[in-house]
């Protein structure tokens, strides 16, 4: 790559971060949203656990998932979902804003590509999910008595590194179909629904044959087995080895995979000329 | 008597803290429509004419005043109101885009109580009448915004109101149908229907063409009611000196210039694009032709000249100082963001 | 008489318009009716993985029912009618707004309560037919077992509560089009009423402000009596009280949504935001 390409390229991402910053701060009461509503979404699993276990401790559970604190399940869930619905609605729903906002073609028209666009968008989204993360991880620890310690925050940010890699990849993809489809609300709501479904964000998949098999094809997936174990299990980094691998192959897959498809659909859209219709 | 507007005023809250103001949209508007007259209310964008519609549509509460339709106060009888008016307004989103045509009818039709065959008939009726039998049945968001706004007006005529509120009937349409949807309101809502119609335009020939009386409305404010004739005697003996110039001039520096020559009544600068129309109203424009060019000549480059007979918008920058096509909303009216 | 009809004929085109709406957008209908389904999954395997299969004893000591399968199956299900009220009642006028009809429907002859009923004709038939499918997919999947004839009164039951939630509705439907981000709304009060309703859980795991919150939901009753009749599930009060509180509350919630309606659209009109989107 010409290095002048590449310095013009970071000051383009720089200006999509700014901007995208600018915008959630207009909308005041969207920050304290996602500071705080990914906790209350899991509180009736809270309840739920109380009234089927009677206790704080569930045996059967622990069996599942190594630790018997169901509490604290739900809550790394909660917050790891977090950085699923930035990667969703921040960047899958990206470009049907910008067409809604009226800026898309004229984003286009930039003698840039989209993709430098979106990575920007991209990186905004990782800063904006991960204060909000932080955020959760201190009500949780106030609220909920989850135990946090600082010294495994390095080893918790590799792993969450490693997993939004792969995710906002997909998330470019998803952002290139939305030029292709009209109703793109449904269609994160529904894929939002299948990652709650189909990896251990809510509950340990492995209670159910199908769930297990469709979920070992979800990165998500590992990536909170090696979070919980971290937090939970108190393990470290180098006994996840096996983890980390996987989500490193996936990552190459999706990031790659991502890109590919985000070009031909890209190039589709123009050629379709779809691209304004909103 | 149709329709009687009195004293009403309108004002729109605007900005908050410290920069809260109100601007007055309608201010102690008053006027009345004769039963079977077609009215016209013509000002530019801004000057209150869509917010006077709302009111009497019962879709906007006054601050003061009082309209009455028929006898009927539009806010305290509205339901009475609203069975004797059909609504038009302009812009392309004012019907259900995934319906058809004939399916948006059958859903206003049931809101305004027509049932059974006789709903059926007079839906036929009017695509007919308006030349939108052959696509009755396919779904709006294939409609050209002509034949939207042909759509929009069978929806208004449903019912047979005895009243029709037009609001802007023509605005964004490709002059064919502009001038179908004209002809269609005076031959046929007039001529044989009889109708009372408010008309709002910033169009001044087709306010010429279609009303019998017009009310000049600017920034709020009634400015004159009389006949497209009587306007233009308002102005005797005077002619209208128009020059095309190039580049955007300052109105202020123009004015203080030319306002040397002492038989200049009136002057009005519209920049537009790169171009500049400058309007002169003077008596006897040629004791002066020779003195204006002199002027104007040290400021910009003349492209055009010419003079002629008044128009009702001469007439309007006669009384106003302001053009039609002037948009005089105020910045702050754009309340988008929130 | 004739005005009744009139209004009547107008409820019913507001819903045969909204389904013809709907069903031109077919793989989101489709998509529709899948959502559900996902939706009430993971509560339900999260269940059997906290007690290592579909009974437990702490409930069954709690409500008299162990089967934890039917207990959240019925709670989830039938809370459905919540969302329906805060999202596809609550946000029929915003929708108007959006395509630019809203005008054009306030300016006919009609009063903005049978625009409302309208709404809620067709958002209730939608999530009726929801239900419906969930109802069959779980039973398939998982076996439900109830009593027949607790489901006559459980419609009942549902009904009134019904009436409460189009109070909801209304009230909504009329706050989206002040405030611009009313889908907040909608969220913040359909997380908190769903803590408080004791959908998957029996009020009593609940902390005793939360009890006292769940006592003036309808859909505390709505549930709590459903289930009762169906799998009998002891309540901490008759079936009679039950219903008469129900009452009350669907009373002051239809007022209040009423009200809140009514000055809302004096405030729109009076502020002539009703057009803008």
């Amino acid at each position: 790559m010409n290095r002048n390409r590449f310095v013009a390229d970071l000051s383009i991402i720089g200006a999509e971060i700014k901007k995208t910053a600018k915008i959630w701060f207009s909308y005041k009461i969207l920050l304290f949203f996602w500071a705080i509503f990914p906790l209350i979404w899991v509180i009736p699993y809270i309840f739920q656990g109380k009234a089927l276990v009677g206790g704080m401790a569930s045996g059967p559970f622990a069996q599942l998932t190594g630790t018997e604190n169901y509490i604290a399940f739900v809550l790394i869930g909660a917050m790891v979902s977090t950085y699923i619905f930035s990667g969703l609605w921040g960047v899958g729903n990206s470009l049907r804003e910008e067409t809604y906002w009226g800026t898309l073609e004229y984003i286009i028209v930039a003698p840039t590509s989209l993709l430098v666009i979106l990575i920007g968008k991209t990186l905004a989204e990782f800063l904006y999910a991960t204060v909000m993360v932080a955020f959760q991880a201190t009500l949780a620890t106030i609220f909920f008595g989850l135990n946090l310690t600082l010294n495994k925050l390095f080893p918790l940010m590799m792993i969450v590194v490693l997993l939004v890699i792969g995710f906002y990849g997909f998330a470019i993809a998803f952002a290139g179909f939305t030029l292709l489809i009209k109703e793109v609300h449904g269609w994160v709501h529904t894929l939002e629904w299948v990652f709650f479904l189909f990896s251990p964000i809510r509950y340990p998949v492995e209670v159910n044959p199908i769930t297990k098999i469709v979920s070992a094809f979800i990165p998500l997936t590992y990536a909170l087995v090696a979070i919980r174990a971290i937090i939970l299990l108190n393990k470290n980094v180098v006994n996840l080895w096996q983890i980390v691998l996987i989500l490193l192959i996936m990552d190459v897959v999706l990031i790659g995979g991502g890109y590919l498809l985000f070009n031909k659909l890209e190039f589709r859209t123009k050629k379709a000329g779809t691209m304004s219709e909103y | 008597m149709g329709i009687v507007v009195n004293n009403v005023v309108k004002r729109f809250k605007r900005g908050k803290g410290f920069a809260r103001h109100y601007i007055t949209a309608c201010d102690h508007i008053s006027f009345t429509i004769q039963k079977g007259e077609l009215f016209g209310l013509l000002g530019p964008n801004g000057a209150g004419k869509t917010t006077l519609v709302r009111c009497i549509a019962t879709l906007l509460i006054p601050d003061e005043g009082k309209i009455t339709i028929f006898g009927k106060d539009v806010l305290k009888q509205s339901m009475e109101a609203r069975r004797k008016i059909g609504l038009l307004t302009s812009g392309e989103r004012t019907l259900y885009w995934k319906l058809s045509g004939r399916d948006n009818l059958n859903f206003f039709a049931a809101l305004y109580g027509l049932v059974g065959k006789e709903r059926d008939k007079r839906i036929d009726y009017l695509l007919e009448l308006l030349g939108l039998k052959d696509v009755a049945e396919e779904r709006v968001e294939k409609y050209s915004s002509g034949m939207k706004q042909k759509l929009s007006l069978a929806r208004a005529l449903l019912h047979n109101p005895e009243i029709l509120l037009l609001d802007e009937p023509t605005l964004g349409l490709d002059p064919q149908f502009a001038r179908f949807i004209r002809s269609f309101i005076k031959e046929e809502l007039v001529k044989r229907e009889g109708k009372t119609i408010l008309l709002t335009t910033h169009y001044m020939d087709e306010a010429d063409e279609l009303c019998e009386r017009i009310a000049f409305i600017n920034r709020g404010k009634i400015i004159d009611v009389k006949t497209p004739l009587e306007y233009k005697h308002e102005i005797p003996h005077t002619e209208v000196l128009e020059l095309r110039l190039k580049g955007n001039l300052s109105e202020a520096k123009l004015k203080t210039e030319l306002g040397k020559i002492n038989t200049i009544e009136k002057i009005s600068l519209l920049n537009n694009q790169g171009e500049a129309t400058l309007k002169i109203i003077a008596q006897r424009v040629e004791t002066i032709l020779s003195d204006v060019i002199e002027l104007v000549r040290n400021e910009s480059k003349i492209l055009a000249i010419d003079v002629k007979e008044p128009t009702l918008e001469d007439v309007f920058i006669y009384l106003t100082g302001t053009s039609l096509k002037e948009d005089t909303r105020e910045a702050q009216t754009n309340n988008e963001s929130e | 008489m004739k005005t009744f009809f009139h209004y009547l004929r107008a409820i019913w085109a507001e819903n045969i318009k909204e389904w013809k709406i709907e069903l031109t957008y077919k793989a989101d209908f489709l998509r529709g009716l899948i959502d559900p389904l996902v939706y009430v999954l993971p509560y339900l395997l999260y269940g059997i993985a906290l007690v290592g299969g579909r009974n437990s004893q702490s409930l069954e000591k709690l409500t008299g029912t162990g089967d934890l399968i039917t207990f959240v199956t019925l709670g989830y299900i039938f809370i459905g009618f919540l969302n329906m009220a805060l999202w596809a009642m609550g946000f029929s006028l915003r929708k108007e707004q959006y395509w630019g009809t809203l005008e054009a429907v306030f300016a006919a002859p009609v009063p903005r309560w049978v625009y409302a009923l309208g709404m809620a004709v067709h958002s209730t038939m939608h999530q009726g037919l929801m239900i419906a499918l969930q109802l069959i997919v779980i039973s398939l999947v998982f076996k439900l077992s109830v009593n027949i004839s607790g489901i006559v009164p459980s419609l009942a039951v549902v009904g009134v509560m019904l009436i409460a939630l189009y109070g909801l509705g209304m009230m909504i439907a009329s706050l989206t089009l002040i405030f611009k981000q009313g889908w907040l709304i909608s969220e913040a009060l359909s997380s908190l009423i769903m803590i408080v309703t004791p959908i998957a859980y029996p009020l009593a795991v609940l902390p005793i402000v939360m009890q006292k919150v769940a006592m003036v939901l309808p859909t505390t009753y709505g549930i709590l009596t459903v289930r009762h009749f169906l799998i009998g599930e002891k309540m901490g009060f008759s079936v009679a009280t039950s219903f008469f509180r129900l009452l009350i509350l669907c009373v002051l919630w239809v007022a209040f949504g009423l009200i809140v309606f009514a000055f809302i659209d004096k405030k729109t009109r009076s502020s002539g935001t009703l057009a803008h989107y």
